[in-house]
């Protein structure tokens, strides 16, 4: 008999390039994307007519038809039609949650094998029509007669008409996230310099990784496209310096806006699945397991009424899942810190350096202290991939358990790496991974 | 109609024409529709051939692209997700004027308009990729007597740019009326069976249809020849519209054989990076808007009760697609569809 909990393993990941709104996948549908994802899964680790225990996947942009964007998408790959499959949100962090949940499930004992995935296009995004033609519409269904139906149907205004496209923006403060981020980065004092800097790494990083292959069993070519449509290898600092500011530019608060097009993400289409099993599924079907999920935590900050910024969340989930597990912050081999914008990530790790942040917010002794940088998006993140809300997390997944499995490989010691997501809402999720070698 | 960049001769002697491009749909029927033109419907009953022949010729167009937004809306109208590999289908409508336009010379013993097609068989060696090159290249061949009137087939080669055979369409055309043989039914039937049959589906019309258990149901509106239209480039007037229907004879508007089989392709799921065979056999015509009940047969493997899913990809899906019947009139078949993944 296995003892319960056992190690859900990361068995390795596919994606599809991401593509930049509008671009090579526009007029693609999520279930295209997600289709596409798993296809090359299937075809990488050789699934075809395979029966996993389940699939978790998610879209952020969803319209309301795609209920089981899921399980359609999956239904449309070579897999044993009698796979399950549960679609999940939470935003930005939508496939690190699917990838927790089935790491939880197989650690039950529940499912032995599952793909957690993630898509979104925001070529593609619902529009639907306002709130108040929707219950014209409604009553007029309603009506009995043909008389109530004309009445009903007689309110409806010209402005009732205009299409509603999926909200920019936070429902409770009115800002976008980007104006949100620039509050937070003024108020942590992050500088243009600094964003910009570290857009360039994450070109920089992300064009060497693909230079040397890195992505070749992780990526899937789409549509005419084999890298990510958003990547400039030839970014220099000087072309990001010259753009000009985007967010922060109507807020009082930021006296000198610093955040462009160059140190944010653009919107983004594509997506990501990662393979998960237990090591009797990962050794009967001839796997080599890349990592172990260790923990995971999520948190939630009070952002509506100013209390915390926006993207803020991991600053405080990560200390608290650490602390579960013994480490510090400097005992983590490798960080990856999404980079819904450059001042996310800047301010993020000011915070965890910050003796006022960590002793009045997170009620600790002292600061976590600096990371060492050159462990950071080592292969590049969201500024340069692109960042199509639910597939980042796999993408990130799959990133981390194979540059953990590659280094525990070459040092021969484990190697323990971090995943920190946050999300729209005043959300965010993270996650503990480790290295498995043979 | 395109230009004519070259001809050849093969080493069997057949000549081969070269078009510069893939010949355009309306071109091709307004020529039939001509009344000086050698396609005129009314020639077969002006001038019946006695031993008619077929042309030895082959029509060829080279560097085809497979367009990838052409191939993203003809996965979203069978209701399928748009993959780099490409449905069967779109090779079809790829060849499909080409094979027209060889249909519509003049040494052609039979009018265009009005053939009925009876047969469609794919063999597919394997997976296209949306963007790729292929070369097409068209023949007719196997001219037949049948119980009403005579078959013969348009036959379809698609090759990759280094000359191997990536696919073969063979569609069987009925020619109504024209040589027809009376008296000689058992003949007739047998007819059917030419010989690239051998494995599709069983051509059985003549037997009393029992509908089997549906799995789904399609309701097709209206507009759907025109949708098909819109994505194929077939603008054959039967399927646009009850009035252009009318005009040739139908009382209502069908749907394009091809939009069936492409529907059941997709909805069969087979894996489109195996080697396949697609096997197609119409029987009464799809009527538009129109109901069709389906049921499929699915033996590749699912039914292992340990789901290990060794076995799953081989074998084959079959689909059969019929009209409810009404009244005192049974259910008529409409078109039985088998994907079968080969190795």
């Amino acid at each position: 008999m296995t003892d319960f909990p056992r190690d859900a393993l990361i068995l390795g990941g596919n994606r599809i390039p991401f593509a930049r709104s509008g671009g090579p996948y526009a007029g693609i549908s999520n279930q295209d994307l997600l289709t596409a994802a798993l296809d090359g899964l299937v075809a990488r680790f050789s699934l075809q007519g395979e029966k996993l225990g389940e699939i978790a996947g998610g879209a952020v942009l969803k319209l309301a038809g795609d209920l089981n964007l899921t399980r359609e998408s999956a239904l449309g790959t070579p897999l044993d039609p009698r796979t399950p499959a549960l679609d999940m949100s939470r935003a930005c962090a939508t496939s690190l949650e699917t990838m927790v949940h089935l790491s939880n499930r197989i650690q039950l004992g529940q499912i032995d094998s599952g793909i957690a995935c993630g898509v979104d296009s925001a070529s593609d995004s619902p529009i639907e029509v306002t709130p108040r033609l929707r219950r014209i519409l409604h009553r007029a269904f309603a009506a009995k007669t043909a008389m109530q139906r004309v009445k009903a149907l007689s309110a409806i205004r010209p402005a009732d008409l205009t299409p509603v496209p999926p909200r920019n923006g936070e429902p409770r403060t009115g800002l976008s996230m980007g104006e949100h981020q620039a509050l937070t980065g003024a108020q942590w004092g992050i500088t243009r310099e600094a964003q910009d800097e570290l857009a360039l790494a994450s070109h920089q990083n992300l064009a060497a990784a693909y230079d040397a292959g890195f992505f070749d069993d992780l990526v899937t070519g789409y549509r005419g496209l084999a890298r990510d449509q958003n990547l400039r290898a030839d970014s220099t600092l000087e072309k990001l310096g010259s753009l000009k500011p985007v967010f922060g530019v109507k807020s009082p608060q930021v006296s000198e806006p610093t955040m462009t097009a160059g140190n944010s993400t653009p919107l983004s289409d594509g997506a990501s699945a990662v393979l998960m099993g237990s090591q009797e599924w990962a050794d009967e079907h001839g796997l080599t397991p890349l990592a172990r999920v260790v923990d995971a935590r999520s948190a939630a900050v009070d952002f509506a009424h100013g209390a915390e910024g926006l993207l803020m969340a991991p600053a405080y989930a990560v200390p608290e899942m650490l602390d579960d597990n013994g480490l510090t912050l400097q005992d983590l081999d490798l960080y990856e810190i999404h980079e819904a914008f450059a001042s996310t990530v800047l301010s993020t790790l000011a915070a965890w350096e910050s003796e006022e942040f960590c002793r009045e917010k997170l009620g600790r002794g002292g600061p976590l202290g600096a990371i060492d940088r050159s462990k950071l998006n080592v292969t590049g993140s969201s500024l340069a991939a692109g960042h199509p809300f639910a597939a980042t997390g796999g993408r990130l997944v799959a990133t981390l358990s194979k540059l953990l499995h590659q280094r525990a490989v070459e040092t021969g010691r484990v190697q323990r790496g971090l995943i920190s997501v946050c999300a729209a809402a005043g959300q965010g999720a993270v996650v503990l991974l480790e290295s498995v070698t043979d | 109609m395109s230009a004519v960049t070259g001809t050849g001769t093969s080493q069997t002697g057949e000549r081969i024409k070269d078009l510069s491009e893939v010949p355009s749909f309306p071109a091709i029927y307004a020529a039939a529709l001509d009344p000086r033109s050698a396609l005129d419907p009314r020639r077969a009953r002006r001038a019946p051939q006695a031993d008619p022949t077929l042309p030895s010729i082959a029509y060829r167009v080279r560097k085809v692209r497979i367009d990838a937004e052409r191939a993203r809306d003809f996965d979203h109208l069978m209701g399928g997700p748009a993959t780099d590999l490409v449905h069967p289908g779109v090779l079809h409508v790829l060849a499909f004027p080409v094979s027209l336009a060889l249909l519509a010379r003049r040494d052609v013993p039979f009018a265009l308009l009005g053939l009925v097609h009876l047969r469609n068989q794919i063999l597919q060696h394997r997976p296209v990729r949306v963007g790729e090159l292929v070369d097409v290249e068209c023949r007719v061949r196997d001219l037949q007597p049948h119980r009403k009137g005579r078959t013969f087939e348009a036959v379809s080669t698609i090759l990759g740019q280094d000359g191997e055979i990536i696919a073969t369409d063979v569609s069987t055309y009925l020619i109504t009326g024209e040589g027809a043989e009376s008296g000689s039914a058992s003949a007739a039937d047998g007819s059917a069976s030419g010989s690239t049959s051998s494995g599709g589906p069983e051509h059985s019309a003549r037997r009393a249809f029992e509908a089997p258990r549906p799995t789904g149901r399609w309701k097709l509106p209206a507009d759907t020849g025109r949708r098909y239209a819109a994505v194929s480039g077939d603008v054959n007037p039967i399927h646009l519209s009850a009035l252009s229907a009318k005009a040739f004879g139908f009382p209502r508007a069908i749907a394009h054989g091809m939009y069936t089989a492409s529907r059941a392709f997709t909805e069969s799921g087979v894996d489109l990076s195996r080697p396949l065979r697609w096997d197609v056999s119409f029987d009464a015509p799809v009527t538009l808007p129109g109901t069709v009940l389906v049921a499929y047969d699915d033996d590749r493997g699912s039914g292992d009760p340990q789901g290990s899913g060794d076995d799953r990809g081989s074998g084959g899906v079959r689909c059969v697609g019929w009209r409810a019947g009404s009244g005192d009139k049974g259910p008529r078949r409409c078109f039985e569809v088998a994907v079968t993944t080969l190795g």
